[in-house]
């Protein structure tokens, strides 16, 4: 009952159910993605859990029950590299986020600014001077149910979002957070889902290491050939403490062992192979993301085995840019292109997830997908990729992404076709809590220059 | 040691020559520009201007005689664009005098600060260079032969000299050559050819309303400046009372009065465009500086006979998708659409290699007589000194290179070179260095 | 694993020459720069030069370039280039020998082409000259179209950046010339702090060196210890002082240059080039004692105080005091037509023909120690060529075609027959674009670019 009155607070517009043990909704068209269309079937979800899901199953005496008719019910939607649930500061600037960390209140400095050089920040000397690293900051320890983006999210049909920190060369470990709760741990599905690796760099001379993109890589490189042999001298020192120098703490190492993958941006095929190649010396278990120039990249991919985030706010003609002055031949290529990567990763064999980058709207969303639908992609694979495939390469297929038995009761169920432009989300379930959504206005000022600081691949902005 | 035992040859014969501006060269293979080759012919050159050209002419006796045999004989090349004797070293500041602070400063005069003692003028011409335009560009007085960013709208007025004097008076062919005007632009956005380090966007990336707007204020402020100037026109001619001299104003006269051009500053079609326009509207005559491409301009330019001053052809496209030869090709496109052009090197460093410029462009289409005509006659037509200079004609002043080759051709050796008649040293630092060091134990 | 890769790719590239059917250049004049000039033809197999002469059977199944009239010259060699990669400077520090051109090779970046089309095949690409110790080099060959490993010349030496006077001090002066609003002066200022941030490097290089023999000594003993930590910034130090590693040195006055060259003899190492080198011609006998190649430029001078003293003279006096000399372009626009800088040397300084085309093909291939596969025609050489219209020092010449691995890189025709093709692909792009914005909801909302 506590966790409704919260609910309540945080989200005016959803309307959470009555609580009780057990929720079931039958005769619905139930899409698992594990498995086969039910065209007519019953799911049942108990303390937030699915418990039961098929045509033929018995509906428990205490269920709450939803009639089906009409509805679909997927699982809920995953956004496979979001901020959401880190509350966004006023200014695009200022990260609020790692402001709000009392423990580590040094790291604000280069995460407000990355690089801003001031007489309590001076300019890194080098890769010993760990700059714009905050590879132990968690953003598991950053969510808060308060991030008002998580209505529009839910709208959407977002259960869950795999949510970074978002800023630094080494941002923080990512956290797989189900997009509802009272409280910020009961939103953490994995609180390890990964290092945020971004290219970013000091810019300009006078801004301390790293100022290129060169240096940028060999930071990162430097630093995991430091994670190594910081594990090694641990181990050793361990085993041997007496005689042996103590190795320094570091936490910018601490983080870099935590993670149990590494998210490195790629836009062009040239940074596919890069980053691919930089992977394989360093022997890092690495997701690429970004991915515009996925279309032309599948190849290399697969070659590789790799699994991709590929963002859905495909690259756009700027707004304010010069009549005179078209773009090149191959910039307009990719933006004709880039939409086609979904559908030729699937054809390729290549595991892949969708991210919003940072859109939240549903049609905004949805305008997107289209782009991707009209260039071959199945709804079925466009499903997957924002469902089943992030909760695989996250490693947490075991619990998300598919309705199963035993699985988390994230669903959004719709009244049509979910990639329709028309359908109609009615419910969305997190953790078993049903939601019907409202999708707020978008306030005044929220777009487009307020965007979020959205996880791009930032190696193009050094 | 042959070349240098060659370099005191060289002396040998500067010495013979003596500073007597008459003699005859022959036998020679005489390349006038304004008419066809004479193999085997004659220059005659009295009190520093040409005398005769022809093929056959018996000296008098005591005429001192030149013998050109295998050799030829050029007009002296123009560079239509430098800022010789304004800057000496680009990198340091204390060395450049380019370009002053302020938007317009017609008054300022290229001219009365041209160094005669500059490295540069002697390294210049012993390639061949006998006069230059000397260009007021860009402010700050920083830049010098590389180019910066040019806040300033009108720079100054340009000098022709000769690269032979001890004074700047004694180089003066034209104090005013022109007035330097840098066309407003609408910046082009960095990426390629700005910061190496940004690699291609996916998009746009700056703000071009913004650009925009500080064109359209920068070109409203062009306009009233010419107003003005016009109504002070009006005011002195009509000696009204209360006029007061302005100096700004005064140097705009002759612009005014279509007496003086104005050397326009333009590399892009848009540019070009709004070039062309100024000279619709203000009535003044226009030379096109320094243009990159010539989009659908040509029959503008040609309609109303405006010149251009050919920057170098040894360029990048300006654009990404431009052909890897649209520098090369654009002299050839400027004459297939005939407009009258010359050829500058916008630089001090490289104005010794404008006829490579020029040669480059015949390597991508343009007729090689244009080529040569670029470098000399044309030159002196854009700037109204055909009287004087850029071709080997009867009474034009004797500014003559002997080479031993085209002079378009990299391995081709000036063998003398004459401003004025006078025979004009070919050594300079480079060679004195050579020398030394070559002979250092 | 690591070590067989570059054998890897070699079979790969082998693998696609030997589906390609023999070349043979007929009737071309043959500059083989190494072996004079003949008229006559070449065959191509398997990516090399099989065969040169003047009378040349074709293979039944050969493919018949008809070069009469035309020049072939070994495809150009700049040993000084920063095309090709996303970043160059890494100008943070005074040591940035971490980084490297590999990392951010970008096989995309449109002066790889430009270039082709200027006769270049084959490029040093290097870091900038912004710390006295800069980052690593690649050497390249200009294969257009392929990523960025299949481009790297297999088996080159790599190279690190050194940069002495203005660039490395600029830093430290505070009325200098720096990107970025930080206001903060970096070591060293002047000529005196350069020469002492090289000697720390090789002091601190050497320490780690010994600190790795130790370890390794311990182990061989069967003692317990733990490996020192790896210092991507030193092991670069320690390849140079094993011979492992080529340094590339960027330079200009006379003192300088000779510090560097009596550094290099205090730590025990080499100047592989020196870059730039405008008043080599000052100290060559040294630069040729100590046997450093010189890679300079043919006439530029002027630009900033320490170039000055410059003289077009430079590559000629320098070849005749002994050194290998090669012209470089240091610039996207200049490598275009280095074959027209080379031809300068005979006017300045008098150097034949063949020293000349040297200048870009042989003799910096012999200075990035490559020249046993490229920088001149003979049999068994990679089949790296440009086939000019003329003459290739005469500055009327272009390029017509140019083949890297007997493969075709670069054809004018092609190139002009494909213009009108991208004009339409460019058109048609722009309409789609334009009629997807059309279509789009008025009261869509609109975002900034990604």
């Amino acid at each position: 009952m506590k966790r409704l009155v919260v609910l309540l607070l945080v989200a005016a517009s959803a309307l959470p159910a009555q609580g009780p043990a057990a929720v079931a909704i039958h005769n619905a068209r139930v899409v698992p993605v594990s498995g086969p269309v039910i065209a007519r079937g019953t799911v049942v979800l108990r303390d937030g859990l699915i418990e039961a899901v098929g045509a033929d199953v018995n509906i428990p005496a205490d269920a709450w029950v939803i009639e089906g008719d009409g509805l679909t019910i997927y699982p809920g939607l995953i956004d496979a590299l979001s901020t959401f649930g880190i509350p966004q500061p006023a200014t695009p600037q200022a990260n609020g986020a790692a402001a709000q960390q009392p423990a580590a209140p040094q790291i604000t400095s280069p995460l407000a600014t990355p690089g801003a050089v001031t007489a309590a920040n001076p300019p890194a000397r080098g890769p010993e001077d760990r700059p714009m690293t905050t590879s132990w900051v968690r953003a598991a320890d950053l969510v808060k149910p308060t991030d008002r983006r998580l209505n529009s999210a839910r709208a959407a049909g977002f259960t869950t979002a795999v949510t970074f920190p978002p800023r630094g060369i080494f941002a923080g470990q990512g956290a797989i957070v189900d997009l509802a709760g009272e409280t910020p741990g009961q939103m953490i599905v994995a609180d390890n889902a990964g290092e945020y690796v971004t290219l970013a760099t000091s810019g300009g001379f006078g801004g301390g290491f790293p100022n290129s993109l060169m240096g940028t890589i060999a930071y990162v490189r430097q630093l995991y050939l430091d994670a190594e042999h910081y594990r090694i001298a641990k181990q050793f020192y361990a085993a041997h403490p007496r005689g042996t120098a103590r190795p320094d703490y570091d936490r910018a190492l601490e983080g870099v062992l935590d993670a149990p993958r590494v998210l490195l941006p790629a836009t062009r095929r040239t940074d596919v192979d890069r980053m691919l190649r930089f992977a394989d010396d360093l022997r890092l278990q690495a997701v690429l993301y970004g991915l515009p120039e996925g279309y032309r990249s599948a190849d290399l991919l697969k070659k590789a085995g790799a699994s991709v985030l590929v963002n859905l706010r495909w690259p756009e003609k700027g707004r304010d840019t010069d009549p005179d002055e078209p773009d090149t031949l191959q910039v307009l290529r990719v933006r004709d292109r880039a939409p086609s990567t979904p559908a030729v990763l699937a054809q390729n064999g290549v595991k892949f997830a969708l991210y919003t980058g940072g859109l939240e709207r549903r049609a905004d969303l949805l305008r997107e997908i289209k782009r991707a639908l009209d260039e071959g992609l199945s709804p079925e694979d466009a499903l997957r990729a924002l469902t089943l495939s992030p909760a695989e390469i996250y490693g947490v297929a075991d619990r998300l992404g598919s309705i199963e038995p035993g699985k988390i009761a994230n669903l959004v169920v719709t009244k049509g076709d979910i990639f329709q432009t028309a359908t109609e989300v009615k419910y969305v379930f997190v953790d078993g809590v049903k939601f019907e959504p409202v999708e707020e206005p978008a306030p005044a000022n929220a777009r487009p220059e307020s965007a979020p600081p959205t996880p791009e691949p930032q190696g193009e902005k050094q | 040691m042959k070349s240098i035992a060659f370099a005191f040859l060289f002396a040998a014969a500067a010495l013979v020559a003596g500073d007597d501006d008459t003699f005859l060269i022959r036998g020679a293979t005489v390349h006038p520009v304004a008419s066809a080759e004479i193999v085997d012919g004659f220059v005659l050159v009295r009190d520093g201007k040409i005398a005769g050209v022809g093929r056959v002419f018996t000296p008098p006796k005591g005429m001192r005689v030149i013998e050109g045999k295998g050799l030829h004989v050029y007009p002296g090349m123009i560079d239509s664009g430098t800022q010789m004797g304004l800057s000496e070293i680009g990198s340091t500041r204390e060395s450049v005098d380019t370009g002053e602070l302020g938007k317009f400063d017609p008054q300022l005069r290229a001219e009365i600060a041209i160094n005669p003692s500059s490295e540069h003028i002697p390294v210049t011409r012993a390639n061949g260079i006998t006069s230059v335009v000397s260009l007021p560009m860009s402010a700050g007085g920083g830049g010098g032969g590389r180019r910066g960013p040019a806040p300033s709208i009108i720079a100054g007025q340009a000098a022709l000299v000769h690269l032979d004097g001890w004074t700047w008076e004694e180089m003066d062919i034209l104090k005013s050559a022109g007035m330097s005007l840098r066309i407003p632009t609408i910046l082009a956005p960095a990426g390629r050819g700005g910061d190496p380090d940004a690699p291609p966007a996916l998009g746009g990336r700056y703000s071009f309303a913004e650009a925009r707007r500080n064109y359209e204020t920068d070109l409203r402020e062009l306009r009233d400046f010419f107003e003005h100037a016009r109504r002070y026109q009006k005011a002195k001619a009509a000696n009204e009372k209360g006029f007061r001299p302005d100096l700004k104003f005064e140097a705009m006269l002759p612009v005014l009065e279509g007496k003086e051009p104005v050397v326009v500053l333009a590399a892009r079609e848009r540019a070009i465009r709004d070039a062309v326009q100024l000279a619709d509207q203000q009535k003044v005559r226009v030379i096109i500086a320094n243009p990159r491409e010539i989009g659908k301009m040509g029959p503008e330019l040609k309609a109303r006979n405006i010149p251009a001053i050919l920057g170098p052809t040894l360029e990048l496209p300006l654009r990404d998708d431009d052909p890897y030869d649209a520098a090369y090709t654009l002299p050839d496109q400027f004459f297939k659409a005939g407009v009258k052009f010359a050829f500058g090197s916008f630089d001090n460093e490289f104005s010794r290699n404008l006829p490579y410029q020029a040669a480059t462009a015949v390597a991508f289409g343009l007729p090689h007589e244009e080529a040569l005509k670029a470098i000399t006659l044309n030159a002196a037509q854009i700037w109204g000194v055909s009287d004087r200079i850029g071709s080997i004609e009867e009474g034009k002043w004797a500014d003559l290179m002997i080479t031993d080759g085209d002079p378009l051709e990299a391995k081709t050796q000036v063998k003398q070179l004459f401003i004025k008649g006078k025979n004009v040293d070919l050594d300079n630092k480079q060679k004195r260095l050579y020398e030394k060091y070559m002979n250092r134990p | 694993m690591k070590s067989m890769k570059p054998f890897l790719v070699a079979c790969l590239f082998t693998a696609s020459s030997l589906a390609a059917p023999p070349i043979v250049i007929q009737n071309a004049t043959i500059l083989t720069v190494t072996r004079g000039t003949l008229t006559g033809s070449i065959l191509i197999r398997n990516g090399k030069i099989e065969e040169i002469g003047e009378r040349i059977t074709a293979p039944a199944d050969a493919q018949i370039v008809d070069a009469t009239g035309q020049f072939v010259m070994p495809g150009i060699v700049d040993c000084h280039s920063h095309i090709a990669a996303d970043s160059i400077n890494e100008g943070s520090v005074s040591v940035s020998a971490m980084v490297g051109i590999e990392d951010v090779l970008n096989p995309e970046d449109i002066a790889i082409y430009r270039a082709l089309a200027g006769g270049v095949t084959t490029a040093n690409i290097l870091h900038g000259s912004a710390n006295s110790i800069g980052g690593k080099c690649t050497v390249v060959k200009l294969r257009w179209g392929k990523d960025a490993h299949d481009m790297i010349f297999e088996g080159a030496m790599p190279g690190i950046k050194f940069a002495l006077g203005e660039n490395p001090k600029r830093a430290g002066n505070p009325s200098g010339q720096r990107i970025g609003a930080a206001n903060v002066l970096r070591y060293p200022a002047t000529r005196m702090g350069v020469e002492d941030v090289i000697r720390e490097a090789f002091t601190e290089a050497k320490a780690y060196q010994q600190s790795w023999k130790d370890y390794n000594d311990k182990v061989a003993r069967g003692e317990q210890a733990i490996a020192p930590r790896r210092d991507l910034k030193l092991e670069p130090l320690v390849e140079v002082l094993e011979g492992k590693r080529f340094v590339h040195a960027h330079c200009y006055r006379a003192d300088e240059i000779l510090m560097l060259l009596r550094v290099a003899d205090e730590f025990g190492f080499k100047i592989r080039t020196l870059q730039h080198v405008l008043e080599g011609y000052k100290v060559a006998k040294e630069i040729a004692a100590h046997g450093a190649g010189a890679s300079t430029f043919s006439d530029w001078w002027s630009y900033k105080l320490e170039a000055f003293d410059a003289i077009p003279y430079n590559a000629a006096i320098m070849t005749r005091k002994g050194i290998v000399v090669s012209l470089n372009s240091d610039s996207a626009e200049l490598m275009r037509h280095l074959n027209d800088e080379a031809a300068k040397t005979m006017k300045y300084g008098g150097l034949s023909e063949t020293e000349a085309l040297s200048l870009i093909t042989i003799n910096p291939a012999k200075q990035l120690a490559i020249d046993n596969r490229v920088g001149s025609i003979e049999v068994g050489k990679d089949a790296d060529l440009a086939i000019f219209d003329k003459h290739p020092l005469s500055n009327f010449a272009k390029v017509e075609k140019v083949y890297i691995d007997g493969e075709l890189y670069f054809d004018r025709n092609k190139d002009l027959a494909d213009r009108a093709v991208h004009e339409a692909d460019k058109k048609k792009l722009l309409d789609k674009e334009r009629e997807l914005q059309r279509r789009a909801a008025p009261g869509a909302v609109r975002r900034p670019a990604a």
